[in-house]
């Protein structure tokens, strides 16, 4: 029984360490559309190329440890989540590969950016519908999706991705305001200022009308009525702490505060679905692989992870301060 | 083939899966390609092989970036069309997978950054150590994956209760009886294939008298690494092609292109067949007499077994089995060939100018990748019609996804990839064109931890000065 919980702890964590990490990046890719000097998105692209793909493993990560330690949900899900996932794959696909041939191209950089920022919009919006189809609930059948592949069209998941599009854009405004000098830092602070309530005001709709699709989150308000709560007005004084430090120093505390607040926001998502691993649909237990399976991921997670997450602090740590204005080459 | 989801989702996953080995069977062999010259280089100190370096390395990552995105689809597409192959397959792969990404995902990921931008901040030493571990990163993966498609040709240590799986022994499941054979085999291949796309690069320099010193390290390595490769690979294909035949007889039996329960006897090689499975015989069948049984039973009369040994319903398409075998093995006669050219050609010394040698070498710049391909189509049509061979059939897996959104989605990666695949070749091509870069006069091979550990960022002087570059 306890296994099942420590694996969708670690499904959990992946989850959120890919929202944070990813969303950042996705964040700074959506902003190179707002951007019109080319230099400054070079900059900006050069703050996120040498861990974008740290980042975007713990997506890998989330997907297989699914199909590890609950392959019936993970097979529930994935047609049920059919396009989404598929649009969101080809669009970060097509924002990955343009790292490597933005560099590549001086005369067509531009049009590579606009790939870039199409494609890091597109995966965003993509996991905001996930999201929301998800909380409004999939139709399940036994161990099998019966719905439709355009459920998550609906109009609540459609409110959702605008609402992770805009908190994405918060992770990488801030993020920017911690990398980058000058200009750049100037941009990140303006554009601050417009996503922070935006994405606010998106979270809220969002807190609003999931009450009228999904009669669970009202069970569950009322179940951790405390815990919920509070995570609330972390994410609140989180945002506080953001919008009172765009113009000043230091210049990590908004990104500090911004991860602080996507955190809680995940917590809370957690907290409404626990126990179910398909929400309200199937519990964790229903859906997990046998004792055997469940020992061996968590076995190699309980030692690999430690040293993976080494690593991947080390790589932030090697290209930690200030983005150098003529990127990592010099 | 009508326009069933079945069929769809079968060739959604067959092009994508296609389409990715192509860059994974690159970043191995060139992962260790590159750890190797930079090995060289800190060890002589000798500039070109930091130019090879970092010719290879530009080459590496744009391959390296399409293996990523392309393979991050694949973790989601086992689920997307074959959702009762996971829900089945899940608690035996997935943990194989999972350990994939997290011993070697994320060891590629966190040094691959430092191995592309960290060369001023952490110093040649640290930075060489980046390069191994990338470089283990993608054996390590090799191996997982390996296993878990191993473990889905040969399945064992699982049982089935209630139509779910159960693992009962993970050291089965691991080193299941394919895995040991099949994970050498495709290691070879990938390293023999960045040899081969080093040597073809060097040779179309030498052919046009350009970049010279670069060119001659390049083809006296790649076809060095080739030669020594191909020996050993001759010699695993062969044990591997005996571990398959008491494994999976039907595959092999349909790669052989004979039907009848005893072929002939003494039985050609047939290098071209016309197959009709309808009526379980060959319509057209082109042939070297003798030779089936001189290679496949080692006696100048012996039979070979034919697909007829398998009943229909349990048949793979022989087509497809027995033209990605011959593709693959007409290409190892190739490379073996051009091996024993080149040591012929070194010892006569004008390996670097014989003309016709280093036009040959060209044509087989892709000559690897192909071979992979036509192996795994070999591995994979010959399981058929099995995805897990014997326990379920791939079309019992298919996910309830309507064929229209299939067909769309299709498209989709189709375009999609195919301007990935377009946009690789030009970017490629243009930095061959280009050629290496100037080569630094002279390089300095120092550098220590202490260099990532300093508080303050290295500008660039300093960090060029680190470099001698």
């Amino acid at each position: 029984m306890i296994l099942p919980m420590i694996s969708a702890c670690f499904t959990a964590l992946s989850v959120t360490l890919y929202v944070l990490l990813d969303g950042f990046d996705l964040g700074v890719g959506a902003l190179l559309l707002l951007q019109p000097h080319e230099r400054s998105r070079d900059h900006m692209v050069d703050s996120i190329t040498p861990t974008w793909d740290g980042n975007e493993t713990w997506l890998i990560m989330t997907g297989v440890t699914l199909l590890a330690a609950f392959p019936i949900a993970y097979g529930i899900l994935m047609p049920a989540l059919y396009l989404p996932i598929i649009v969101m794959l080809l669009a970060l696909g097509l924002r990955g590969v343009s790292f490597e041939f933005r560099v590549q191209a001086i005369q067509y950089r531009r049009k590579w950016d606009l790939v870039f920022a199409l494609g890091s919009i597109v995966a965003a919006f993509m996991q905001g519908l996930i999201l929301g189809d998800l909380l409004q609930g999939i139709s399940v059948e036994g161990i099998t999706f019966n719905g439709s592949v355009l459920d998550c069209f609906r109009p609540f998941p459609l409110l959702c991705a605008v609402c992770v599009l805009a908190g994405y854009v918060v992770l990488g405004a801030s993020w920017l305001k911690f990398k980058a000098t000058d200009q750049l830092r100037k941009f990140a602070e303006r554009t601050l200022r417009v996503a922070l309530p935006l994405f606010l005001a998106a979270f809220i709709a969002v807190g609003w009308f999931s009450f009228a699709v999904q009669p669970g989150i009202f069970v569950a308000w009322q179940a951790h009525t405390v815990v919920l709560a509070t995570l609330s007005g972390i994410m609140i004084v989180a945002a506080f702490v953001i919008f009172a430090g765009i113009n000043k120093r230091p210049d990590a505390r908004p990104f500090a505060a911004s991860l602080a607040m996507v955190a809680a926001g995940i917590v809370g998502l957690a907290v409404l679905v626990f126990p179910d691993i398909v929400p309200f649909r199937v519990s964790l237990w229903d859906a997990s692989a046998s004792r055997l399976s469940q020992i061996f991921v968590l076995t190699g997670a309980a030692f690999v992870s430690p040293v993976v997450l080494g690593y991947s602090f080390f790589a932030y740590w090697v290209f930690r301060g200030k983005t150098p204005q003529k990127g990592w080459d010099g | 083939m009508s326009l069933n989801p079945a069929t769809l989702a079968r060739v959604q996953f067959a092009f994508t899966v296609s389409f990715h080995i192509i860059f994974p069977t690159m970043s191995i062999g060139l992962a260790m390609f590159l750890a190797v010259v930079e090995g060289l280089w800190l060890k002589t100190k000798d500039a070109i092989y930091l130019q090879i370096y970092r010719f290879w390395l530009s080459i590496f990552a744009m391959g390296f970036g399409v293996g990523v995105v392309t393979g991050l689809v694949l973790s989601f597409e086992f689920g997307l069309g074959f959702a009762r192959f996971a829900q089945l397959a899940g608690p035996a792969i997935g943990p194989l997978i999972a350990l994939e990404v997290l011993t070697s995902f994320f060891l590629e990921a966190g040094f691959l950054g430092i191995m592309l931008f960290g060369m001023h901040r952490v110093g040649p030493k640290l930075h060489y150590l980046a390069t191994c571990m990338v470089a283990l990163g993608t054996l390590l993966s090799a191996s997982w994956i390996l296993a878990a498609n191993s473990w889905m040709q040969t399945p064992d240590g699982v049982v089935v209760k209630d139509g779910r799986l159960v693992v009962t022994n993970w050291w089965h499941v691991i080193n299941n009886p394919s895995w040991l054979f099949r994970l050498p085999h495709m290691l070879t291949a990938a390293y023999l294939t960045a040899s081969f796309l080093v040597a073809g690069v060097g040779a179309w320099y030498l052919l046009r008298g350009e970049h010279l010193a670069f060119a001659k390290k390049s083809v006296a390595l790649g076809t060095a690494f080739a030669t020594i490769l191909i020996a050993g690979q001759v010699f695993i294909g062969d044990i591997l092609y005996g571990t398959m035949l008491k494994h999976q007889p039907s595959k092999m039996q349909a790669a052989e292109g004979f039907w009848e329960k005893q072929s002939p006897s003494p039985a050609p090689y047939y290098w071209i067949i016309v197959p009709d499975q309808k009526r379980q015989r060959n319509r057209f069948a082109f042939g070297i007499p003798y030779l089936g049984s001189i290679w496949l039973t080692h006696s100048l009369r012996g039979s070979v077994d034919g697909l007829k040994n398998t009943p229909p319903d349990r048949q793979p398409t022989m087509g497809m089995v027995f033209y990605g075998f011959r593709i693959m093995y007409g290409i190892a006669i190739l490379m073996f060939a051009v091996a024993t050219a080149s040591l012929w050609l070194r010892w006569k010394r004008c390996l670097f100018t014989n003309r016709w040698f280093l036009r040959c070498l060209v044509v087989m710049t892709p000559s690897g990748i192909v071979a992979t391909l036509g192996g795994w189509y070999l591995a994979e049509t010959g399981r058929q019609p099995w995805v897990i061979f014997g326990l379920l059939k791939t079309i019992d897996a298919v996910s309830p996804v309507p064929a229209q959104t299939l067909l769309a989605t299709l498209i989709a990666f189709v375009c999609i990839y195919a301007f990935f695949m377009a946009a690789f070749l030009f970017f490629v091509l243009r930095t061959i064109r280009r050629g290496p870069g100037l080569s630094p006069s002279h390089a300095e091979a120092s550098g220590s931890l202490k260099n990532a550990l300093r508080p303050q960022v290295l500008d660039s002087a300093n960090a060029n000065a680190v470099l001698g570059s």
